[in-house]
C-alpha cells in the first residue's frame, strides 16, 4: 500500500464516529473490568502493552506517527504550530504515566496471583529525610525542568499573531488545550450543559470519588486487578471522554470546527450537511405527520419521559438486578451518587451516539427557557 | 554526616546527577545570553562599520591631498610660534611667580578691608543712632557722646580708604601681569585655529576614524570598545544598537488604539541618508533621490516621516524576514528564500509594498491631486481610474469622479442606429481598437453556449430598450451636411480637434497612454469608423454645436461655419469599418427570451406566478423588460447616462478603503496559485476580471460582471498603484501636503486637467501635444506660462465665454468651452493667478501722460522698433506677411497687465521661448551721448540717458495710446477666406535664389 493509501485510511479511521467507537469498544479489552474482558485480553495479547517491551513499542509508535506525519504538508503546519507543543509532549506524558501504572500494576497482580506481597510492601517502614530524599530530588528535576523551558524558549518563538481585531474573528478559533474537550463536547451539548454542568460534575465528581470508594484494597500499591472496576471506569473517562477529545479538538477539527482527517488540507470553504433535528420533531413531524403542539410540556413529553427514566428508573432498576450486589455493597446514599455522576458521565457517549446515528439534536429542547439537552 | 544507607537514593546517583544537571543550566543560561545578544542587525552594523572605515579612509586620503600644499606652511608656522612660546618660558615662570605672591598679598589685604569695613559701619550705625536721638531731643546737643563717636567714626573712614588705595593697586598689578601672559598666549592660540581652520575637514575625518577603527584606537579606548557592547553592560552606551526614528505624526492602528510609528529600519539600513554609500550592497546602500527623501533639507525628512509611511511593513521589527520584507519579483523571493530565509510573516497586517507600488503611499498625504511630481505611476494609476469610469461601479470617497466617463445615452436614437448599437456593446474592439468602453460580454465565464446565447438576446435586449419609444433617424438627404473630405482632413489636422482627437486606424501608430503627453491626445475617442456608426446629419450637428446633443459632454464648440463643418463630417464619415458592418447583428432568439424573462420574474414571484406573468407580456414587452434587468445587472448606467436609470446606485465594491482591506477578505475563487496578496488579487482582477470565477458552478445571474479594459501591463501596475493607495492610512495634520494651497489651486488643477486644456497649451511646462503636431511653436497655440500675470482676470473671462481671435495667423482656434460655468471659469483663472502669485482681481486702466517725456521718448522707440511690420493697428494690416503676424496692438490695453508688458518687452525669450518677437532695441548711455545724439534719437529719449526702465514703461505707455478696432476677429477671417492659410514660412527665401553662376 502506498504512503498515500495509509493516509487515506488513516483520515478516514480519524472520523469520530469511527475512532470514537473503536477506542470506546476497544478500551474494556485494555482495561479489563470484568473476567470476561478478561478473558478476551489475555487471549488477544493486549497484556503485553503493560510490559517494557509494550510501553518501548507503544513509545516507538507515537514517535514514528509524528515522523512520518511531519513530512506530510498538512500534519505538517498543525505539528509544528509552537500552540500544539504541549499536546504533542501530553500524548507522550500520557502514555508514559498510564504505561508506568499499568505495568507496575501488573507486576504487583502477579506477585499477588502468587500470593506474595506486592512489591511497595518492602518499602521502607519509617520515613525518608525531606532533606536530602525528598527535596533533592526535587531541585535536580527543577533544574532539569528549567533547562528544558530554557531550551524551548530559545528554539521557539512565542506564537504571537495580529493585534486582536472584533471584526475578524479566527477561523478555526480554538480554546487552550485544557479546555479543548469542553469545546469538544459543545458540539454534542448545549453550553449550559457542556460548559456548566458537565465540569461542574466532572469536578464535583473527582471530589467525591474518595468517599463512594468503599474498596479497600489496592491501596499504597498499585493494583489493577483489586481495582479494575474503578480503573475501568476512570479511565475510560480520562483518556476517552477527556484527553481523546483535547487530541481531536487540536488535530482533527479544522475551520468551522469541521473534522479533517490529520493528512487533510484544512480547506476553509469545506460544506458539510448539518440536519440535525430534536427528539420533539422527530416524534410530532416526521413520525406523527403532525405540526410542533404549542404547550412546550407536551412537546417535550418524549424528552422529559427519556431522561427521567435515565435519571430516576433506570438506576432503581438496576439496582434490583443487575446491580443488586453493588447496591447492597455500596448503600443507597453512595449508590446513588455513583448512580448519578455514572450516568451523566455516560450519557456524553450515548448522546454522541445518538447525534451520530440518528442525527439528534437535543432530547429535551426548550430554547424559550434556555433549557436544551 | 548521612551515610548512604540512611537515604532512600543513592546520593552518590543524585550528586552525579546534579552535577550534570547544574552543568547543562549553566550552559543553558551561556546559550541565553548568546542568544539573547546575538542580534541579526548586529551582523550588518560590524559589516557597515568596516565599510564606514573605508569610506572614511577614503574621504581623509581626499582630504590629506587637498591640504598636502599648504599644510606644511601651515605646519611650520605652528611650530616657530610653539617654540616661541615655549622660550618664553622664564619669562612665563617668573611672571607667575610674582603672580602667586601679589594674589596672596591681594587675599590677605583684601581680608584686612573686609573686617575694617564691617567695623567701621558699626560705628556708623552708632553715629547715626545718635543723630537721631539728638534729633527727636533726647540728648543735647553738644554732648560728649556725639563727639567721640564722630571722631572715631573719621578717623576710622580714613584708615579704611587707605587700606582700599593699597587693595586697588594690588589689582593694578595683578592685572597687568595677567595680560602679559595672556598676550604672550594668544600669539600661539592664533597661529594654532588658522591652522585648524585648514586642517579642519582633515581633522573632523581624522577623529571620525578613531572611533570608528579600533587599531587606530588607545589600548584604553580599545578595552572600552570591547566592553561597552557586553551582555548586560550594553545598557549604557553599547556601539552597537537598535537605531530608531520615533515618528510622531504616523500611527499605526492596532484596532483599539493607534501607536506612533517607531521605526528601526535604520539599524541594518545604515547608509540610507550618507551618500557616500550610492554603490554598497544592500542593506547599506543610500536612498535614491536623497534631494527628495530623508535628509534634514528634502521635503520628506526622516525625522518627520520615518521608513514605513511610504513603505510599509513592520517598522518595529530588527531583522530581515520579522520586518516584513517584500519581495518585487519571483526571481527575488526566490534569491531572499535561499539568503536569508526569507519567510512571509503572516500576522503583519501591512506587510511592506513591494517596490513597485511604494507610490500608493503618496497618495496618504498628497490627496488631492493626480499631477504629482515624481509620482508618475500614481499619476497614470489615478488618471486612468478617472477615465475608465471606475467610480461608476466602484466607488472611492477619497478620488471621487465628477461626471460619469461614458457618452449620454439618452438620445443615442438622432445618433446611431440599433444594429450598430448592439454589435458595440457585443464586442466594442472590433470597431475601435483603443477605445475606453470595456468588454461586457465575450469574457471567460461566459464560454459556455448556454451562457453565450443568452449573452446574446441580453444584448439585443438592451439595445431594444436603449431605442425604446424612441425614434430611429433615418439616413434622409446625407448630400446636404457632406461637404469636401480632402478639406475636412486639412481642417482636422489644423483647427485644434488634434488637441483632444486622433484618427489612427493603425493600434501600433495609436498614442500609448502611459504619459502624460499621449494621455492628453487621448481625450477623446479615435475618430476611425464614423461612417459605420452615425449619420452625417448628426455628425454635423455635433461639430457645430455638441453641447445640442450632449450637454454635458466636455466637448467645446469649434465655431466652425457651415462649409467647414460640412468638410468635417465628410472626412470623418468617409471613414467606414467594413468589417464591422459584415458582422452579425445580434438578435432575439425567443426561447432564451422566454428564459431570461422568466429567470428575472422569479427572482421576485414564485415560479407559478412568473409562468402567467410571462405569457401575458408579448414579445417586444419581454426584450424591454429583459432589457431594463440586464442594464440594471450590468451597471451601463455607471457610465452612461440612461432613460430611468438617472438614480441608479453604482453595482460595485466601494473601494475606499480597498488598500486596508485584510487579504483573507478577498475572494480568491478556486485560484489556488496566485500569490496570497492583497495587491496579486488586484493585478490578475484587472488583468483578467472574470478569472475568480474559474471552476464555480455559478448560477448565469450570479456570474461576475465586472467588464474587461483590456489593460496593458503598465497600466495594470499602475491602477493596482491606485488602488492600493486607497486605505484607512491617517497622517497627521502637519505632514499633509498643500495645505497651503487654496482650494481653487486644487480645484482649478483638476478642470485644467478635465478639459485638457493641457491637449494644445503649455500649461506648468505640461502637455502641448497639440504644438508639436503643428510644428512651430507660433503658429501653435501659446505656451500659457505667466498667463495669471500677464491678461486682465475681467478680459479673460469675457475672453473665454467668447472667444476672439488674438493671434491673428494661427490657424488653430481656441474653442468655446460652453459647457463651463462662470464659477468654474472664476476658479480656473484664480488658479492661473496663484501659479503666478498674483492677486489682482480688478485692474484699474493703465493711467499715463501723453506729454511726458518717458512717453516721448517711447514713441521714438516705437518708431525705431518698426513693430507695425508684423503687429496689427486695429484695422490697420501689418507691412510684412502673414507668416510673421503678430497681435492687434489696439487690444493691448483692454486684455494685459502694463507690468507685465515691461517685463515681456524686456526679454520675451525668458516668457515664451522660441516666439518670433524680438526684445525692442533700446540706445544705451554711450550711444546717447554722441554728438549727433539728439539729431538721430529725439531729445526725449536722449534725456533718458539710457535708463531701460524708463524707456521700456515709455514704449508700454505709448501702446497703450494705440487706437483702433479692439476686435478684428471678422477682417482676419475675411483675409484667410479668401487667401487660405498655406503661407510660405518666410520672404528671405526670395533672397536666396540662385546665382546662374553657382550651377
Amino acid at each position: 500500500m502506498s504512503l498515500v493509501a495509509i493516509k487515506s485510511a488513516i483520515d478516514a479511521l480519524s472520523a469520530p464516529t469511527i475512532s470514537f467507537t473503536v477506542l470506546t469498544v476497544l478500551f474494556p479489552f485494555f482495561f479489563p473490568p470484568s473476567d470476561w474482558f478478561e478473558k478476551i485480553h489475555r487471549k488477544l495479547g493486549f497484556w503485553r502493552l503493560w510490559t517494557k517491551a509494550g510501553g518501548i513499542t507503544g513509545l516507538v509508535l507515537i514517535t514514528a506517527f509524528f515522523v512520518i506525519g511531519y513530512y506530510d504538508k498538512n500534519f505538517n503546519i498543525t505539528l509544528t504550530k509552537p500552540d500544539n507543543f504541549p499536546i504533542v509532549l501530553m500524548i507522550y506524558s500520557m502514555f508514559f504515566f498510564i504505561w508506568l501504572a499499568m505495568y507496575k500494576a501488573y507486576r504487583n497482580d502477579i506477585r499477588i496471583d502468587q500470593g506474595l506481597k506486592p512489591e511497595e510492601y518492602n518499602d521502607p517502614d519509617d520515613k525518608v529525610l525531606v532533606w536530602p530524599d525528598l527535596v533533592y530530588i526535587e531541585f535536580i528535576a527543577l533544574i532539569l525542568f528549567q533547562v528544558f523551558l530554557i531550551v524551548w524558549s530559545i528554539l521557539v518563538a512565542a506564537p504571537i499573531e495580529e493585534p486582536a481585531n472584533p471584526a475578524a474573528t479566527p477561523n478555526p478559533s480554538k480554546a487552550p488545550w485544557y479546555f479543548l474537550g469542553l469545546q469538544e463536547m459543545l458540539v454534542y451539548y448545549d453550553p449550559w450543559i457542556a460548559g456548566v454542568l458537565l465540569p461542574t460534575m466532572i469536578i464535583v465528581g473527582c471530589m467525591a470519588i474518595p468517599y463512594m470508594d468503599i474498596n479497600k484494597k489496592g491501596d499504597g500499591y498499585y493494583s489493577f486487578k483489586e481495582r479494575r472496576v474503578g480503573i475501568f471506569i476512570f479511565m475510560y473517562g480520562w483518556v476517552v471522554l477527556w484527553l481523546f477529545l483535547i487530541v481531536i479538538g487540536t488535530f482533527f477539527r479544522g475551520p468551522n470546527w469541521n473534522f479533517f482527517g490529520p493528512f487533510e488540507y484544512w480547506d476553509l470553504h469545506k460544506v458539510e450537511a448539518l440536519t440535525n433535528v430534536n427528539l420533539s420533531e422527530l416524534l410530532w413531524v416526521k413520525l406523527l405527520n403532525q405540526g410542533l403542539p404549542s404547550n412546550i410540556l407536551i412537546r417535550e413529553s418524549v424528552g422529559f419521559l427519556s431522561v427521567g427514566f435515565y435519571l430516576f428508573i433506570l438506576p432503581v432498576i438496576l439496582a434490583k438486578t443487575v446491580l443488586k450486589d453493588m447496591y447492597e455493597a455500596y448503600g443507597p446514599t453512595r449508590y446513588t451518587s455513583l448512580m448519578v455522576f455514572g450516568l451523566v458521565m455516560l450519557a456524553l457517549p450515548i448522546k454522541m451516539y445518538l447525534r451520530w446515528m440518528i442525527n439528534l439534536k437535543y432530547i429535551i429542547a426548550i430554547p424559550e427557557w434556555f433549557f436544551n439537552i | 554526616m548521612f551515610k548512604n544507607d540512611e537515604r532512600y537514593w543513592d546520593i552518590n546517583l543524585l550528586n552525579k546527577w546534579f552535577a550534570i544537571s547544574s552543568l547543562v543550566f549553566l550552559l543553558s543560561m551561556i546559550w541565553t545570553f548568546i542568544d539573547d545578544n546575538d542580534d541579526e542587525f548586529k551582523d550588518y552594523q560590524k559589516k557597515f562599520r568596516q565599510l564606514q572605515i573605508k569610506a572614511t579612509e577614503k574621504n581623509l586620503g581626499q582630504e590629506l591631498d587637498e591640504v598636502k600644499d599648504v599644510r606644511e606652511k601651515y605646519d611650520k608656522e605652528f611650530a616657530k610660534a610653539q617654540s616661541d612660546y615655549d622660550n618664553q618660558s622664564d619669562q612665563v615662570k617668573s611672571i607667575n611667580d610674582e603672580l602667586g605672591k601679589f594674589r596672596a598679598d591681594f587675599y590677605k589685604i583684601n581680608l584686612n578691608y573686609s573686617e575694617k569695613k564691617a567695623k567701621l559701619d558699626v560705628i556708623k550705625f552708632h553715629l547715626e543712632s545718635e543723630n537721631a536721638h539728638h534729633l527727636e531731643g533726647e540728648i543735647a546737643q553738644d554732648s560728649h557722646h556725639g563727639a567721640e563717636t564722630k571722631e572715631k567714626y573719621k578717623i576710622k573712614t580714613e584708615e579704611l580708604y587707605k587700606v582700599k588705595l593699597d587693595k586697588e593697586n594690588l589689582e593694578i598689578e595683578i592685572a597687568k601681569r595677567e595680560r602679559i601672559l595672556k598676550d604672550l598666549k594668544t600669539t600661539l592660540k592664533e597661529v594654532q585655529d588658522t591652522r585648524d581652520k585648514i586642517l579642519k575637514k582633515v581633522n573632523i575625518a581624522e577623529n571620525k576614524l578613531n572611533v570608528l577603527d579600533r587599531s587606530k584606537m588607545s589600548f584604553m579606548n580599545k578595552i572600552g570598545d570591547i566592553v561597552r557592547d557586553l551582555p548586560i553592560l550594553d545598557f549604557m552606551d553599547p556601539y552597537y544598537k537598535v537605531k530608531q526614528t520615533v515618528v510622531k505624526d504616523i500611527h499605526y492602528d492596532v484596532n483599539f488604539t493607534a501607536m506612533p510609528a517607531v521605526d528601526r529600519c535604520t539599524s541594518c539600513h545604515l547608509g540610507i541618508t550618507d551618500p557616500d554609500f550610492a554603490d554598497a550592497e544592500q542593506p547599506f546602500t543610500t536612498h535614491p533621490n536623497l534631494d527628495l527623501y530623508l535628509t534634514s533639507k528634502s521635503p520628506h525628512p526622516e525625522e518627520s516621516f520615518g521608513c514605513t509611511s511610504c513603505h510599509a511593513g513592520r517598522s518595529r521589527g530588527t531583522s530581515f524576514v520579522s520586518s516584513s520584507h517584500t519581495p518585487n519579483t519571483p526571481e527575488q523571493k526566490h534569491e531572499w528564500e535561499e539568503k536569508y530565509s526569507w519567510k512571509k510573516i503572516h500576522h503583519w497586517l501591512q506587510p511592506m509594498l513591494p517596490t513597485r507600488y511604494t507610490q500608493a503611499s503618496c497618495f496618504k498625504c498628497h490627496t488631492n491631486t493626480s499631477d504629482l511630481a515624481g509620482a508618475e505611476k500614481i499619476n497614470l494609476g489615478l488618471t486612468l481610474v478617472d477615465r475608465s469610469g471606475c467610480n461608476g461601479c466602484h466607488v472611492s470617497s477619497n478620488w471621487p469622479s465628477t461626471a460619469k466617463s461614458g457618452p449620454d445615452l439618452r438620445k443615442l436614437n438622432e445618433k446611431s442606429h440599433p444594429d450598430w448599437v448592439a454589435k458595440w456593446i457585443q464586442n466594442p474592439r472590433d470597431f475601435r481598437y483603443n477605445t475606453r468602453m470595456p468588454h461586457i460580454f465575450e469574457q471567460a465565464n461566459q464560454e459556455n453556449p448556454k451562457i453565450a446565447k443568452r449573452n446574446i438576446t441580453e444584448i439585443a435586449s438592451i439595445t431594444h430598450y436603449l431605442f425604446k419609444d424612441k425614434i430611429t433617424r433615418k439616413n434622409n438627404n446625407p448630400s446636404k451636411y457632406l461637404g469636401n473630405p480632402a478639406n475636412g482632413e486639412k481642417l482636422f489636422s489644423a483647427v485644434g480637434c488634434m488637441g483632444c482627437h486622433v484618427s489612427e486606424q493603425d493600434p501600433s501608430m495609436a498614442p500609448q497612454p502611459i504619459t502624460f503627453k499621449e494621455l492628453t491626445k487621448l481625450q477623446g475617442p479615435n475618430l476611425i469608423g464614423m461612417g459605420s456608426k452615425v449619420t452625417p446629419e448628426w455628425l454635423f450637428n455635433w461639430v457645430k454645436n455638441p453641447h445640442e446633443y450632449m450637454s454635458t459632454t466636455r466637448m467645446p464648440n469649434l465655431r466652425l461655419s457651415d462649409s467647414e463643418a460640412k468638410d468635417l463630417t465628410a472626412y470623418l464619415y468617409d471613414n467606414k469599418n467594413y468589417d464591422f458592418d459584415q458582422k452579425r447583428v445580434p438578435e432575439v432568439d425567443k426561447t432564451v427570451l422566454n428564459e431570461l424573462t422568466l429567470d428575472w420574474l422569479m427572482k421576485m414571484n414564485p415560479e407559478k406566478y412568473a409562468i402567467e406573468k410571462a405569457s401575458k407580456m408579448t414579445e417586444r414587452e419581454k426584450m424591454s423588460f429583459v432589457g431594463e434587468k440586464s442594464i440594471r445587472h450590468y451597471g451601463c448606467f455607471g457610465c452612461h447616462n440612461i432613460d430611468g436609470f438617472m438614480d441608479a446606485k453604482p453595482i460595485g465594491v466601494e473601494i475606499t478603503y480597498e488598500g486596508s482591506k485584510p487579504v483573507d477578505k478577498f475572494d480568491f475563487g478556486l485560484m489556488h496559485d496566485i500569490e496570497h496578496t492583497n495587491y496579486a488579487w488586484i493585478e490578475n482582477k484587472l488583468r483578467t476580471p472574470r478569472i475568480y470565477d474559474r471552476g464555480k458552478e455559478s448560477n448565469p445571474l450570479d456570474l461576475l460582471k465586472m467588464p474587461n479594459f483590456h489593460f496593458t501591463e503598465e497600466e495594470i501596475e499602475a491602477v493596482t498603484t491606485a488602488v492600493l493607495a486607497f486605505n484607512t492610512d491617517k497622517v497627521g495634520e502637519t505632514l499633509l501636503a498643500h495645505k497651503n494651497a487654496p482650494d481653487y489651486n486644487k480645484e482649478g488643477h483638476r478642470l485644467v486637467k478635465k478639459y485638457n486644456c493641457q491637449g494644445c497649451h503649455l500649461i506648468e511646462n505640461r502637455g502641448g501635444q497639440l504644438v508639436e503636431h503643428i510644428g512651430a511653436p507660433e503658429y501653435g497655440p501659446p505656451n500659457l506660462n505667466t498667463q495669471g500675470r500677464k491678461t486682465n482676470p475681467n478680459w479673460l473671462i469675457k475672453f473665454f465665454n467668447n472667444p476672439m481671435t488674438i493671434r491673428p495667423n494661427l490657424q488653430v482656434r481656441m474653442p468655446s468651452f460652453h459647457q463651463i460655468s462662470d464659477k468654474e471659469w472664476d476658479t480656473i483663472i484664480k488658479y492661473f493667478q496663484s501659479i503666478d502669485n498674483e492677486n489682482t482681481g480688478y485692474r484699474a486702466p493703465h493711467q499715463f501722460v501723453t506729454g511726458s517725456r518717458k512717453f516721448k521718448a517711447g514713441e521714438k522707440v516705437h518708431e525705431l522698433g518698426a513693430c507695425n511690420n508684423c503687429h496689427f493697428y486695429g484695422k490697420t494690416f501689418p507691412i510684412q506677411t502673414a507668416s510673421t503676424w503678430a497681435a492687434n496692438l489696439a487690444l493691448t490695453k483692454e486684455r494685459l497687465n502694463p507690468e507685465w508688458v515691461v517685463d515681456w518687452m524686456r526679454e520675451p525669450q525668458n516668457i515664451m521661448p522660441g516666439t518670433k518677437m524680438p526684445a525692442p532695441y533700446l540706445p544705451t548711455p554711450d550711444v546717447l551721448e554722441t554728438d549727433d545724439a539728439v539729431a538721430i534719437w529725439g531729445k526725449d529719449l536722449v534725456k533718458l540717458k539710457g535708463d531701460q526702465e524708463a524707456m521700456l514703461e515709455g514704449l508700454r505707455d505709448y501702446m497703450w495710446n494705440i487706437k483702433g478696432k479692439v476686435d478684428i476677429s471678422e477682417e482676419i477671417k475675411a483675409y484667410f477666406d479668401e487667401n487660405g492659410y498655406d503661407f510660405s514660412e518666410g520672404e528671405d527665401d526670395d533672397e536666396d535664389d540662385w546665382d546662374e553662376e553657382d550651377w
